[in-house]
């Protein structure tokens, strides 16, 4: 399974989110770190993207008023994502260590 | 403010549509909680332009993702297709007729777009469009309206002097005078003279305010004076692969008319309105004696350019001071009595160029015209022939519906949705129109180069331009739609349970709508007949009618003004030839593009009393009158012996009537500027103008000169008459070939617009026929088809041939008949306003319904017969056997 670019950005952020990652969470964090403002349907066909390749799993709940009454969409790590991800980094680290003033900061 | 603003519906369904249905609500809610959030931190509006643009984000992140409900939506579309492709291969005749029908129609609409479109195309490449204008004179005088392009020389620097926001004036002369029109032309260095027309005189600011564009030199080509600019294509003709500027050639073998060239342009685009070869400068030009000071010789067209954003109308009557200090003035200094009725009836007209082709029929320029009422007509038509074609799809359409009840009725049972019946049939139309549009493209493709004959153009379909293609694909849609729509809609509206239990009527629904779109047809196309035959008869009427003067047999041999002093012994020649009759040496005749002289004549020693009369007085020999075959009513004909004819002069009746003279010969007339002349001869009035026109007052006065020699020959060989010519010609001039034409091509040409429209409409009444026959074969076709047990059983029951033909012809004969008593008064009412445009016209008589109706009726009945005669004559028991 390949992961994107986005997407690995997308999966950091939920998994440094914890319980609360949803669209609107998901977007600003990714917002923060970043300092880019992903769009809406970027962002949402990242996470759809993600979910078909089972990365991640999600549950709904917490409808509120500012939602015109609808319901979250909730998304955590699947082990496979976690897995993923770990792959991602270590490939960056083996990279990173061969590059003599790119030293991971301890 | 409301407290919660929500995400419009709209929009709401819009993201429904789009997203998958897993994510859809989430998306929502989160957009929903981005637009509270953004309401209460940025403002409502600019929280609801970022939703906006998250939305069209979400529907191109995720357009085409959405997996369809329908999951053989694809198969679907499969099907329908091959479900049309079937029913139109089993179905040969009736699918033909359809996309037959539809093609004609289309390629005559196409046909027509692109002749219109290059009427209204006419003078609209200027870059200072807007501030290019063309001065008119007007009279409003209830008598005589009218409105005439020429004024007098000084014209011009009254513009520049007097108004500022004229920036610049050019005059033209665009009519056979002096130089202007045609000459026998050569490059000095050459001795063949060859003959040449469209020169016209320009000033040098013309190149300039018309933005001629240039191959050699510029815009100050004119500005010496005896320069000349030719066109591309004589630069080519005469200095191939040279820069001809600064070269001299020579006019008519007249030392007075050598000019150098100073430039060459372009050839004058098609869609313009001034088309010429050869522009003589009016630098220093005077053509006699204090011309160019006098506001007495009417001869220059004006063209002025305005400063930017100059207001025309205003400038019309701010032109008024040129008529109030220049021309009345003039007038009333000479006892002219017009001068008051000058001031109460003569105005000015500021007319854009772009308006010169299209909008000045009525006027009096010398150019040739295209008529907006004819560009309205031919739209009109092009329109009507499609609906026919259209109507003939739905009719066809609908009446089979029969046959496509039963499967309706199945796919409904199966649970098909009337929606999808609907798209259904309207993928079957636009599979149709998609094939006919094919067809009628390939048809108005090969058609062009006839349809450019008839209609006197050079059109063709401009593929390369970005709108063509676009456009195309917009036309077929409409189309598609207009025919496609009703049929859809009526065909899915059957009850599957009607249908399944066989008591639909079959067919006959709705036969009123039928009725009334059959009519409608028939009515269209007996209007367009009615107008083909009157067209024909004004044409027959010109050509046919008594015009005065006898136009066969006469030919004219041009460019004799280069025989010069030759002229004279030229003439005896041909006269001893034993197949010539007799032999006039004049440039005034009775056929459009020969000379014209206007004058205002008044019974002598009346000048300063009445209004006079305003007469041409043409320069005519002794033998004019017997080559032209015109009647001598009183008095004599000139005569070379007698020296005092010199001031002889023969006027026609109406001018007789006109002046008020009993018994005119021997009277004493005069224009102001000649000597008295004394009237010894009055002639029957002859047609010397437009149709259009009412013959007006002319006299002849002695003298005959010009470039034009008027031949009468004897009937019989004309061959041999030419040959001889040719030979005489020779001998005089052999560096220079004849050139000559018949009298009666020369008037028939007169015409060519009133023959040309005729033919057109005879083209667009035969479409119109065969169209809508098509289709009432197909429907008579269907009729018979259905009525097939019901006539069996009559003919077993003894009904005779006759009784059924009746029976089955009756129903649409009626409809004709319906049509003839709409078209009639239709066809009238256009027909009338047409003819009246002429002086001289046919009356519409009531046989022309007749015709149109007769015809419209046996086309119609010929074309059902065909199927009635058929049914009557089928053998019952075929038909019968299987119940």
């Amino acid at each position: 399974m390949k992961l994107g670019g986005f997407e690995e950005l997308v999966l950091l952020a939920i998994g440094s989110l914890g319980d609360d990652a949803y669209g609107v969470t998901i977007k600003e964090i990714l917002k923060e770190k970043t300092g880019k403002n992903p769009s809406v349907g970027a962002l949402h066909s990242a996470l759809y993207r993600l979910e078909e390749k089972e990365f991640v799993k999600t549950n709904e709940g917490g409808a509120t008023a500012e939602r015109g009454g609808r319901r979250k969409k909730y998304y955590q790590l699947t082990a496979y994502g976690i897995k993923i991800l770990q792959e991602a980094n270590e490939l960056r680290m083996s990279f990173a260590q061969n590059i003599p003033n790119l030293k991971p900061q301890e | 403010m409301n407290p919660n603003p929500h995400i419009p519906k709209w929009i709401e369904r819009l993201l429904e549509s789009v997203l998958p249905d897993s994510i859809a609500e989430f998306v929502i809610g989160d957009l929903e909680e981005y637009y509270a959030l953004h309401c209460e931190q940025k403002g409502r509006l600019m929280a609801r332009v970022m939703m906006l643009w998250s939305v069209l984000g979400v529907c191109f992140s995720f357009a085409f993702k959405k997996p369809r409900s329908n999951s053989n939506y694809r198969t679907m579309l499969k099907y329908y297709f091959k479900l049309s492709w079937r029913n139109m291969a089993k179905q040969k005749v009736y699918s033909s007729i359809k996309i037959g029908g539809f093609a004609l129609g289309i390629a005559a609409t196409l046909l027509i777009a692109l002749f219109v479109k290059d009427e209204l195309s006419y003078d609209n490449h200027y870059q200072a469009q807007g501030q290019i204008y063309r001065i008119l004179n007007e009279s409003t005088h209830p008598e005589h309206m009218e409105r005439w392009s020429a004024f007098p020389p000084p014209i011009k620097s009254a513009l520049e002097n007097e108004f500022p926001e004229i920036e610049k004036v050019g005059r033209l002369i665009n009519f056979d005078w002096f130089d202007a029109g045609d000459n026998q032309f050569r490059p000095i260095e050459d001795k063949a003279n060859i003959y040449e027309n469209k020169f016209v005189y320009a000033d040098p600011e013309l190149l300039e305010i018309l933005e001629i564009p240039m191959v050699f030199g510029n815009h100050s080509a004119l500005d010496k004076p005896n320069s000349i600019v030719i066109a591309r294509s004589k630069a080519e003709k005469y200095y191939p692969g040279e820069d001809p500027v600064g070269k001299q050639v020579i006019l008519n073998e007249d030392d007075n008319s050598i000019y150098t060239i100073g430039g060459v342009m372009e050839d004058p685009r098609p869609s313009t309105f001034l088309q010429f070869d050869f522009l003589l400068t009016l630098a220093e030009e005077e053509f006699w004696n204090g011309e160019q000071t006098s506001w007495g010789s009417w001869n220059y067209s004006v063209f002025i350019k305005t400063g930017k954003g100059a207001d025309y109308k205003q400038l019309e009557d701010k032109l008024l001071v040129v008529r109030d200090d220049y021309v009345i003035p003039y007038n009333r200094e000479r006892g002219d009595q017009r001068a008051d009725d000058m001031a109460q009836y003569y105005q000015y007209d500021v007319q854009p160029v772009n308006e010169i082709y299209l909008y000045s029929d009525d006027t009096h320029d010398n150019l040739q015209h295209g008529d907006i009422d004819i560009v309205w007509l031919f739209g009109s038509i092009a329109i009507f022939i499609l609906l026919l074609a259209c109507i003939n799809f739905i009719n066809l359409s609908t009446a089979k519906s029969a046959n496509r009840a039963k499967e309706v009725g199945m796919q409904k049972v199966m649970g098909s949705l009337k929606s999808e019946v609907v798209k259904q049939f309207m993928m079957e139309a636009f599979m149709y129109t998609s094939i006919a549009f094919i067809l009628g493209v390939v048809i108005a493709l090969v058609s062009l180069p006839f349809f450019n004959v008839l209609s006197d153009k050079s059109l063709v379909l401009p593929w390369s331009e970005w709108w063509v293609i676009p456009g195309l694909i917009a036309f077929l849609i409409v189309i598609s739609v207009l025919s496609g729509v009703y049929p859809s809609f009526y065909l899915s509206a059957f009850k599957p349970i009607q249908v399944i239990k066989g008591n639909l009527s079959r067919g006959a629904k709705n036969s009123k709508l039928r009725g009334a779109l059959v009519v409608f047809q028939f009515a269209t196309s007996i209007v367009l007949i009615i107008c083909t035959i009157v067209t024909y008869r004004q044409m027959e009427f010109i050509l046919n009618k008594r015009i005065g003067f006898d136009k066969d047999q006469v030919i004219l041999i041009q460019g004799a003004n280069t025989l010069k002093d030759q002229a004279k012994s030229f003439k005896n020649e041909l006269m001893r030839l034993s197949t010539v009759n007799s032999v006039s040496y004049t440039d005034f005749l009775p056929v459009l593009g020969t000379k014209r002289d206007g004058n205002s004549f008044w019974k002598e020693g009346n000048r300063k009393i009445d209004k006079g009369v305003g007469a041409q007085k043409w320069r005519v020999d002794e033998n004019y009158l017997t080559t032209m075959g015109i009647n001598l009513v009183q008095g004599r004909n000139f005569s070379s012996d007698m020296a005092s004819d010199s001031t002889a002069i023969i006027i026609n009746e109406s001018m007789a009537e006109e002046l008020g003279l009993e018994d005119p010969i021997g009277k004493r007339i005069t224009n102001s500027f000649e000597p008295v002349f004394h009237i010894i001869g009055v002639i029957e009035d002859f047609h010397f103008d437009s149709f259009k026109r009412e013959v007006g007052p002319l006299s002849l006065a002695y003298g005959g000169f010009g470039s034009i020699m008027a031949v009468k020959f004897t009937s019989g060989n004309t061959d041999q008459m030419l040959g001889q010519v040719h030979e005489v010609w020779d001998e005089f001039m052999p560096n220079q070939s004849i050139r000559y034409s018949f009298l009666d091509d020369s008037y028939a040409l007169m015409y060519d617009q009133v023959s040309r429209t005729g033919k057109v409409f005879t083209l667009f009444a035969v479409l119109a026929v065969v169209v809508a026959c098509l289709g009432l074969f197909a429907l008579s076709a269907f009729m018979v088809e259905q009525r097939g047990k019901e006539i069996s059983v009559r003919k077993v029951l003894g009904a005779s041939m006759s009784q059924i033909f009746t029976l089955l012809t009756s129903n649409f004969v009626k409809l004709v008949i319906i049509a003839i008593a709409i078209a009639a008064p239709v066809g009238w009412y256009l027909m009338k306003q047409w003819l009246s445009d002429y002086v001289y016209r046919v009356e519409i008589t009531w046989d022309v319904y007749l015709i149109a109706g007769a015809s419209a009726l046996v086309i119609s009945l010929i074309t059902i017969s065909s199927e009635s005669l058929k049914a009557g004559l089928m053998n019952p028991v075929k038909k019968l056997r299987s119940e």
